[in-house]
Order: C-alpha cells, then sequence, then structure tokens
C-alpha cells in the first residue's frame, strides 16, 4: 500500500520531467504572447514609448469600442464570416452529395478538390491579385471577351469585400467539401432503402434522413471554419490592404494597422483581447458540442 | 394483400454478374413463401428486385396482377424488413413507425391508432419514447417488424430478418411470424439460409442456387422428394447422406442398389421407373432418421453393415456417424434413439427403410423419378 503510493509518485514525477521541455516550449511560444499582450492591453503602450508606465485600466478597451473604424471592422468581419461560412457551406455541401454518389475517379477529384487547400495564403493572394488586375488581369479580360464590361475587383469599394469572399471560397471550400464528404460517406445505407420502400422520394430522404445525421458533422464544420474565418488576415495583407478605404478592414488586419502603423500596442492588444474573447466563445461552444456527441 | 409473379426475372450486374438467372415464380395471394438457398444464390436480390431497390434485367415482375418493373419501391406498397434491421438511428420508435405513414400523408389520428394497434401486437409499447441505440437486438428487430405493420403493405419482404438473433429469441420470433401470418392473412416472402425456419414457417419453399430456382414446393414435399443433390443435402442437418452406387440387375426384373459391399434390394413399386437405369451408376439418397437398430418388414428394410467412426450425442438423439463396413464411400450419418452408444471402431448393423431411398443420376445430379411412397 504505502510501497505503492511511492511509486504512484515517482511515476507522476518522471511524467512531469518528461514533458517538461515542451511544456516549457508551449509556455514560452503561446501562453507567454497571450499573457503579454493581456498586460499591454491594460498599459499605454506604444511604439513610439514602449514602457508599462501608466497603468491605463481599461481605457483601451474604452476606446477600442468607442472607435467607429473599429467597429466598423468588428461589423465588417461579421458579415464576411457569415457570408464565406454560408457559401462555403452551401456550395460544399452540393458538391460533397455529387461526389458522394461519384463511383469511378474519385481520388482524382479529390486531388484536384484539395489544391487550393493546400495553398499557402499569400499564393493565393498574389494568385488571384494578378488574375484580378484591373487591366492586365485574365478575368477582366475573359470578360470583354464574351462581351462584358471590365470589372473594377479590388478597386470599387463595393465589389473588393465581395472579391475577398469569392477568393476565400475558392481557396477553403475543399476543406468544406472534405469533411463533409468524410460524414456523408460514413452514413449508413440502409435507412435510405428502408426510406425508400416506405415511400419517400429523393428530397424528403435528404430532408427527413440526410441532414439530421448529418447535423454534427454540419455543425463541427460550421463552427471550425467561422473560427478559422474570423482570423482572416493573409488574404487581406496580399490583395487589399483594407482598401480600398477601410472596404476590405477585417479585424485581424486591422488591429496590424493599429499596432504597426499607427503603433498603439496597447490598444491593438485591446482589439486582440476582444477577438480573443469572440474565438473562445465558438471554442467552447464548439467543444461543449463534441462532448455533448459522444 | 397481393399475388407476386416472377416471370423470367433476370439480373446482370454491371460487372456482367448474373446475380438472377430467368427466374420464374408465382407466390400466391397470402402466401408464406420462403426463399431459401446458401449465401450468393440470388435470394436476397430477387427480394430487392420485389421490392424495387435492385432494378430488374429482364422478365416482368407483377404484384396483384400490376406490372411493377418501372413503379418506384413507394409505389409499390411493399413492406420490406431489414436483415440489420435499418432503422431511422435519429427518430425514436414512434417516429420510426410513423414515417411511412406521414409521407402518405394518413392522418394523424390514424397514424396514432396504427402505432398503438401494432405496438401492442408486438409488445412494444414502453418501447415508443425511444431511440434505436437504447435498443436491444430483439427489440430492433420487433421495430423494423413493427414499421412494416404499420404500413398494412400488400405484401411484407422479409430478408433474413431473424438471422441477427440468438437462438433462443430466433426461434421464438418464428413463432411469432408464423402467428403474425395466420392473423394478418398477407403474403409474405421470406428470404433466409436457414432450413430450420424454411421448414418450419414456410407454407411453400423456393430453393436457389447460382441464380436459378432448383425447386419449389410444399416444406415436406420438398425434404422427402428432392429434386436433385443439391436440395438433399441442402435440407436438415444432418443432410441425406449421398453415397457412389450402381443398379444392377439379379434376375426376373429384380433390381438392387449395389453399394461398396451392399446390395439394397429395390422394393417392387419402383422397379418399374429404375429398370431403364439398369447397370448405371447412380447416387445413393439414404436420410439420415431412416436407418433403424431393429429390422422391420423383410421387404422394406434391408440390413446394412456399418463401422462406427464417433457419435454425437445430442440429448434428444444421437447421431451416429460411420463408415460402410468395407471402410469405402464417404462417411454415413445417421440418427440413433437417445440411449445409442457405440465405441468408436465397432461394427454394427443398422436396418434401412427401402421405401425413403432416393436415386439421383450422378451426371445431372437429378432425382430418378420414382413413384410416392408405397
Amino acid at each position: 500500500m504505502n510501497q505503492s503510493k511511492t511509486m504512484e509518485a515517482a511515476d507522476r514525477r518522471f511524467g512531469w520531467f518528461m514533458s517538461a521541455p515542451s511544456l516549457a516550449l508551449l509556455l514560452a511560444v503561446i501562453l507567454f504572447p497571450v499573457f503579454w499582450a493581456l498586460f499591454t492591453s491594460v498599459h499605454d503602450y506604444t511604439l513610439i514609448a514602449p514602457n508599462f508606465d501608466t497603468f491605463t485600466g481599461a481605457e483601451n478597451y474604452i476606446s477600442a469600442i468607442q472607435d467607429p473604424a473599429f467597429r466598423h471592422s468588428l461589423g465588417l468581419t461579421a458579415f464576411f464570416v457569415a457570408a464565406v461560412v454560408l457559401f462555403e457551406f452551401l456550395l460544399g455541401f452540393i458538391v460533397a452529395l455529387m461526389l458522394n454518389s461519384v463511383e469511378r475517379f474519385k481520388p482524382i477529384y479529390y486531388g484536384i478538390l484539395l489544391c487550393p487547400l493546400l495553398m499557402n495564403p499569400v499564393i493565393v493572394g498574389l494568385i488571384w491579385r494578378m488574375f484580378l488586375h484591373p487591366s492586365l488581369g485574365i478575368v477582366n479580360y475573359l470578360l470583354t471577351v464574351v462581351g462584358f464590361e471590365p470589372v473594377n475587383w479590388l478597386g470599387s469599394t463595393q465589389m473588393a469585400i465581395w472579391t475577398i469572399i469569392m477568393v476565400d471560397i475558392w481557396h477553403q471550400v475543399s476543406f468544406m467539401i472534405v469533411l463533409l464528404l468524410a460524414g456523408l460517406s460514413a452514413m449508413p445505407k440502409e435507412p435510405y432503402e428502408a426510406a425508400r420502400v416506405d415511400g419517400a422520394r429523393v428530397y424528403q430522404s435528404f430532408f427527413y434522413i440526410t441532414l439530421p445525421l448529418m447535423m454534427p458533422v454540419i455543425i463541427v464544420t460550421l463552427l471550425i471554419r467561422m473560427i478559422f474565418a474570423v482570423k482572416t488576415y493573409d488574404l487581406i495583407y496580399i490583395m487589399t490592404r483594407g482598401g480600398p478605404g477601410v472596404a476590405t478592414d477585417l479585424v485581424s488586419y486591422s488591429i496590424y494597422r493599429t499596432a504597426f502603423v499607427s503603433l498603439n500596442v496597447g490598444e491593438a492588444s485591446a482589439m486582440s483581447a476582444i477577438l480573443l474573447g469572440f474565438i473562445l466563445l465558438l471554442t467552447v461552444y464548439l467543444y461543449r458540442y463534441m462532448r455533448s456527441l459522444t | 394483400m397481393a399475388s407476386i409473379t416472377l416471370d423470367k426475372i433476370t439480373k446482370v450486374y454491371p460487372n456482367d454478374v448474373t446475380a438472377v438467372n430467368g427466374v420464374s415464380l408465382d407466390i400466391r395471394d397470402g402466401e408464406f413463401m420462403i426463399l431459401l438457398g446458401p449465401s450468393g444464390c440470388g435470394k436476397s436480390t430477387t427480394l430487392r428486385m420485389i421490392a424495387g431497390l435492385e432494378a430488374i434485367s429482364s422478365g416482368d415482375m407483377l404484384i396483384g396482377g400490376r406490372r411493377v418493373n418501372d413503379v418506384d419501391p413507394a409505389d409499390r406498397d411493399i413492406a420490406i424488413v431489414f436483415q440489420n434491421y435499418a432503422l431511422y438511428p435519429h427518430m425514436t420508435v414512434a417516429k420510426n413507425l410513423a414515417f411511412g405513414l406521414k409521407l402518405r400523408h394518413v392522418p394523424a389520428s390514424e397514424i396514432e391508432t396504427r402505432i398503438n394497434r401494432v405496438a401492442a401486437l408486438l409488445g412494444i409499447e414502453p418501447l415508443l419514447g425511444r431511440k434505436p441505440s437504447q435498443l436491444s437486438g430483439g427489440q430492433r428487430q420487433r421495430v423494423a417488424l413493427g414499421r412494416a405493420l404499420v404500413r398494412e403493405p400488400q405484401a411484407f419482404l422479409l430478408d433474413e430478418p431473424l438471422s441477427n438473433l440468438d437462438a433462443t429469441l430466433r426461434s421464438s420470433m418464428r413463432t411469432e411470424l408464423i402467428k403474425l401470418h395466420h392473423t394478418l392473412g398477407t403474403t409474405i416472402v421470406h428470404v433466409t439460409h436457414d432450413q430450420v425456419e424454411a421448414m418450419t414457417m414456410g407454407e411453400r419453399i423456393c430453393i436457389m442456387k447460382d441464380g436459378d430456382i432448383v425447386q419449389v414446393g410444399e416444406p415436406m414435399e420438398v425434404y422427402r422428394n428432392p429434386a436433385n443433390t443439391f436440395v438433399a443435402s441442402f435440407l436438415a442437418t444432418p443432410p441425406m447422406n449421398l453415397l457412389p452406387g450402381r443398379i444392377e440387375s439379379v434376375g426376373a426384373g429384380a433390381l438392387v442398389v449395389a453399394m461398396d459391399g451392399v446390395a439394397l434390394p429395390v422394393p417392387t413399386a419402383f422397379q418399374a421407373a429404375y429398370a431403364s437405369h439398369s447397370g448405371k451408376p447412380v447416387i445413393v439418397g439414404l436420410r439420415p432418421e431412416d436407418f433403424h437398430l431393429a429390422a422391420g418388414d423383410a421387404a422394406r428394410t434391408a440390413p446394412i453393415d456399418l463401422v462406427t467412426i464417433t457419435t454425437e450425442v445430442l440429448g434428444p438423439e444421437v447421431i451416429l456417424v460411420a463408415n460402410l463396413a468395407s471402410g469405402a464411400g464417404p462417411e454415413i450419418h445417421a440418427r440413433m434413439p437417445r440411449d445409442f452408444r457405440a465405441k468408436i471402431g465397432q461394427p454394427l448393423t443398422l436396418h434401412f427403410d427401402l421405401a425413403e431411398i432416393q436415386l439421383f443420376d450422378p451426371e445431372t445430379t437429378r432425382v430418378l423419378p420414382r413413384p410416392a411412397h408405397p
């Protein structure tokens, strides 16, 4: 009894000893920056005066929330996330349903679909910036060939956010397809046959069987995609720098500008903390939901 | 209720495999028909073609006199019970039962009445609020059956519905299905590879092999007059003993079936039928229960000398496994009374009931026709 207790303690000590290096690394690269940012967010810390001399409490948070530009960014990001997640889901689900009934060449379709997903967002941004160049881009060239007016894809305040949304869909829709397809191919076949004999038409099978059975996969996919979409930064940096004006100034890019253009690291940290709050909320919900499934 | 007619039904899969090969079968209105055969014989494919889940390559399928080849399963008014039950996992038992009725726009009050009636009939009332994952195998089986019953279809198609149950449950479900058929009187087509189910449940058995129908008939008719060696060896455990032999003439029109060291005199009633095969090799079919310890009427029984290989004591009976005394030929199985004992290697003389002998053509494996039992 006594001996087994000491052995257990020794085991535990050895466990901590073995995981110490990786724990230290995690602490250094993840927890430290987070705490540093939280600490900065309650100080008047700028890159002109990089010190923690002035404790400001919630001031940075209040000015961030009262800043119309930041509020615009939050609203725009919400719109962007809703749009990309919705369109990617609809498109992804349709393609996944079609691919699910495909018998031949499945690996080839998979390969083609995965290509965009494997690309770095910076490269995606660069490619599309070239494609969408108002006078030299191939997209406008093709449009004029078939008789349409050229479109100012990234230069128009009306168009730019939709262009970013379209490029993001091109880049990320495969993620939805792959996850939804995995869900679909794991579906049992028998209930469909039972439903056919029970009198269900194709659309009824879809609404009464596919959708309810797919719901866990759909919700998890949507949540994961939302968490990533909220953080979209690279595409904006490469394609528009938040412009024209603030037409594509998503919140991640807005934070970057506050920190490294306006040099106000304190307020940028407060903004990051607010964004972190939103993402944490989504993550907690995702985590809870996934736990409720098992 | 409806009759089901298969007229030269063929199923060829896209990979050129012929699963069902020009099968014709008349299932009468209200009949309990068994499709029996080993796995891969095409019985399930046949059932799925009746249900409409499998397209028919050629031939005509009629349900209640109506050609249904191109009719959607939804419009055939048949219900199917699958081997793995295929319940809707996200719906409660009540919703599983209601689903088919809802799709057919049956009024809610009527749905409730029917669900309650079927639930009472199958004893699943306490389960109505549960999901399939909260049910045992036997309970799921009942729900699957209930889902078919509640629809009150023209015919029930059962695709090995008992094969996932344990032995006790299977036996009680067999009885229940027979009772249900008796109460409802609806046509039932039941696919199984289990010959006990076939013998006990079916009004008629349709035995299939390699996509063809081998024999159709009432259980005892098929049992006593198997059409070929396949049927003879497929029905019952242990199956009919099949031994190589030869018909020989012993003068004055008398024939014997000669096996290694044994000569079984052919009963007078069969002699005319077998006369044309005199001098030719045959396969001799002897049912295990037709071996007796005591000699009976000399005209009906003939002694066979055997050497014991082993005995299997089953309780109600003992299965004797033995060789012919000459040591030649395959093992012979004989059903002995429960007190029978024999040591390994012990020589025995049993008496075979000659009126039960069946002879088969070794080339075609078909039975040599003979008059019914004298």
